[in-house]
């Protein structure tokens, strides 16, 4: 593993199963992500790029294999441990239902620093800070339902980025948009990786957005069938 | 916290059925609290004031006389007993005589109570309930009737009516005392039965200048049927320091239907507390479970987002804490108020056969009601306790949800 890597893994499996069918996800996945990375996962529906976002961020647990965060395996932690390292080493930002009907814009991007016990006041001055750089400051005392699909996603973008955290792993974040919102939203992401350098991973099926990434992942078959460098 | 308030705000109509299925029970066992403290004080006050007092030293029955109430030949070793035990704050002797009146071609088995109407008056408002005629006095020799048995005997203020006193352990008394009054008894059945007579006049029917049935006292600090601990002190007191052959008995030992009706009530209101309670809790679940399943997403993207479990637990217990706080309390202030505005019109008058089978056990015709802190308090700290509990299933449920299967739950 290299000194800069924040996440790795090894060997990673992940195999669904219903009764007696087995349904194997990923087949053995062999990752590094550097520091500062803007990486995409790319591979049609079923190819297992939803299903490794998920292991990463420690939302499901492999069937087999590591994953190791800031050099640390995650597969001995229990769900609170996993709960607090999400908390406070990854981002997320999901394909839809992104944000908390009752809470305001800037209550959204506050809420992980909530969660974090950060005091109100330097939260909130946290959360506009990030929402005027994505420039969605306007709506901060709006609630979700008043905000378009891509300036929803922005806002995901924000709590994902407001409290510094490791990586920020993003799941088909652009599947809802259209092509000029979707291209944005990347703009945005790529932005914030490079003014706060925070290492990103997204899920795309969509080829549009690949130039803008400094590598790709293509998966099939939950394998990584291509690992390029773009920049 | 600001979620699950949001949540409250956002679900209005359903905040509102909720909070009235917390606020009704904790409403009706107030209220219902408010009128047994209200009836029981009526009962230990016309009981104690007008009857038993709140205690009384009495001979020791002896089998041989058959009498249910034994005669007290002299009572002074009593009386000066009574004086050593300090929590006493008054006292008289009374002679309570099995008689019969008779009037004209009519008679009756009644009971004539020889009292001190001075000593009496002031405790038992005797004098103030004299409806026709005269209040009793010393001396005078005169009697006063209550209301039924003048209707029966056809008596009238002024006319002369012969007594009979017939006490197991007395030489039979006969005397012909004019009625000086006519009094309304708190009980109908005490105003068919006893004649009022002073203290002297009834020993001539016992033919001793002495007797006596019972020495009837008050407590000093007892104000109420709570006060029973103070009491039953004073009693055990006086026991130890009376001579042989006299017992004290208390007001519920001399009224035992009200002991009956005391230790029915209580347990009673509860039962029917405990099934309001339980059929609000279950309201509050039912609610909190629906909220729970509406927001399954939203709490799995909290839990993804890195919530702690207990915090989820938190959140769901904050909101179902919020419901049941506002209407526990809301229960309660409209409970007291509403015994506030009735207590404020005199309570609630009842008229016609009500009213009239009220006297005949004793009760005032007005329904009165009186709120107590302590029970407040506790219906509203156990209404909102059940609430809370009752939101715990569905707060831990919501707590175990998995993140990813939860965000893509499809209502």
């Amino acid at each position: 593993m290299s000194s800069s890597a924040v996440m790795r893994t090894e060997k990673l499996q992940k195999v669904y199963r219903t009764g007696a069918t087995e349904t194997p996800a990923l087949r053995g996945v062999d990752l590094e992500l550097e520091e500062r990375e803007f990486t995409a996962t790319a591979g049609p529906s079923g190819s297992g790029k939803s299903t490794l976002l998920h292991l990463l961020g420690g939302l499901d647990r492999p069937t087999d294999g590591e994953i190791y965060l800031d050099g640390r395996a995650m597969s001995g932690l229990s769900k609170d441990e996993l709960a607090r390292l999400r908390l406070t080493r990854i981002g997320f930002v999901f394909q839809a239902y992104n944000l908390i009907p009752v809470l305001t814009v800037v209550e959204n991007t506050a809420f992980v620093l909530e969660l974090q016990g950060i005091p109100y006041r330097e939260r909130i001055r946290r959360a506009r800070a990030i929402l005027a750089e994505l420039r969605v400051d306007k709506y901060a005392d709006q609630f979700p339902n008043r905000l378009s699909g891509g300036e929803q996603q922005r806002v995901a973008v924000a709590r994902a980025v407001v409290s510094d955290p490791a990586i920020v792993l993003a799941d088909e974040p652009t599947a809802n948009l259209d092509t000029k919102t979707s291209l944005d939203l990347i703009d945005l992401m790529r932005r914030m990786n490079e003014e706060h350098e925070t290492t990103f991973l997204f899920a795309t099926h969509d080829t549009r957005l690949l130039d803008r990434v400094d590598r790709v992942i293509h998966l099939e078959d939950g394998r990584i069938a291509r690992d390029e460098r773009v920049r | 916290m600001k979620v699950a308030l949001r949540h409250l705000v956002r679900n209005r109509r359903r905040t509102l059925l909720t909070l009235l299925a917390v606020l009704i029970p904790v409403y009706f066992l107030v209220f219902m609290f408010g009128f047994a403290n209200a009836n029981l004080r009526d009962m230990f006050e016309t009981a104690t004031r007008f009857d038993t007092g709140h205690a009384q030293i009495r001979a020791v029955p002896t089998k041989a006389t058959g009498s249910a109430i034994p005669l007290m030949r002299d009572p002074s070793d009593a009386l000066a007993a009574l004086a050593e035990v300090k929590e006493i704050e008054w006292w008289t002797v009374r002679l309570d005589l099995p008689a019969m009146a008779s009037v004209g071609e009519r008679s009756r088995t009644i009971y004539v109570r020889g009292i001190v109407p001075e000593e009496v008056d002031p405790v038992s408002g005797l004098a103030d309930r004299i409806v026709a005629g005269e209040s009793l006095a010393t001396g005078t020799g005169g009697v006063v009737v209550g209301e039924e048995l003048a209707l029966l005997l056809k008596l009238e203020v002024g006319d002369e009516i012969v007594l009979l006193g017939a006490h197991p352990e007395a030489a039979l008394g006969a005397i012909r005392a004019p009625v000086v009054g006519v009094y309304r008894a708190p009980e109908a059945a005490l105003g068919r039965t006893v004649i009022y007579a002073d203290l002297s006049t009834a020993r001539q029917l016992a033919r001793s200048e002495t007797a006596a049935t019972a020495i009837v006292l008050r407590v000093a600090g007892v104000t109420g049927p709570g006060d029973q601990t103070a009491l039953d002190r004073a009693v055990n007191d006086l026991r130890a320091n009376l001579p042989a052959g006299y017992e004290v008995q208390d007001w519920l030992e001399l009224v035992p239907m009200v002991a009956t009706y005391m230790g029915i009530l209580t347990p009673a209101l509860l039962i029917v507390g405990a099934i309001f309670f339980a059929l609000g809790g279950l309201v509050v679940l039912n609610t909190i479970y629906l909220s729970v399943l509406e927001r399954t997403r939203e709490l799995g993207l909290i839990l993804a987002l890195g919530a702690a479990r207990r915090r989820v637990v938190r959140m769901i217990l904050a909101e179902a804490g919020a419901i049941a706080v506002a209407g526990a309390v809301g229960g309660a202030v409209t409970g007291v108020g509403l015994i506030l505005v009735v207590e404020a019109f005199g309570g609630i008058p009842l008229w016609g056969a009500a009213a009239q089978m009220m006297r005949e056990i004793g009760m005032s015709p007005v329904l009165h009601l009186s709120a107590n802190f302590v029970q407040v308090a506790l219906s509203t700290a156990s209404m909102t306790a059940v609430a809370v509990l009752a939101a715990w299933w569905p707060a831990r449920r919501a707590s175990r949800l998995e993140p990813m299967e939860a965000m893509r739950y499809v209502e």
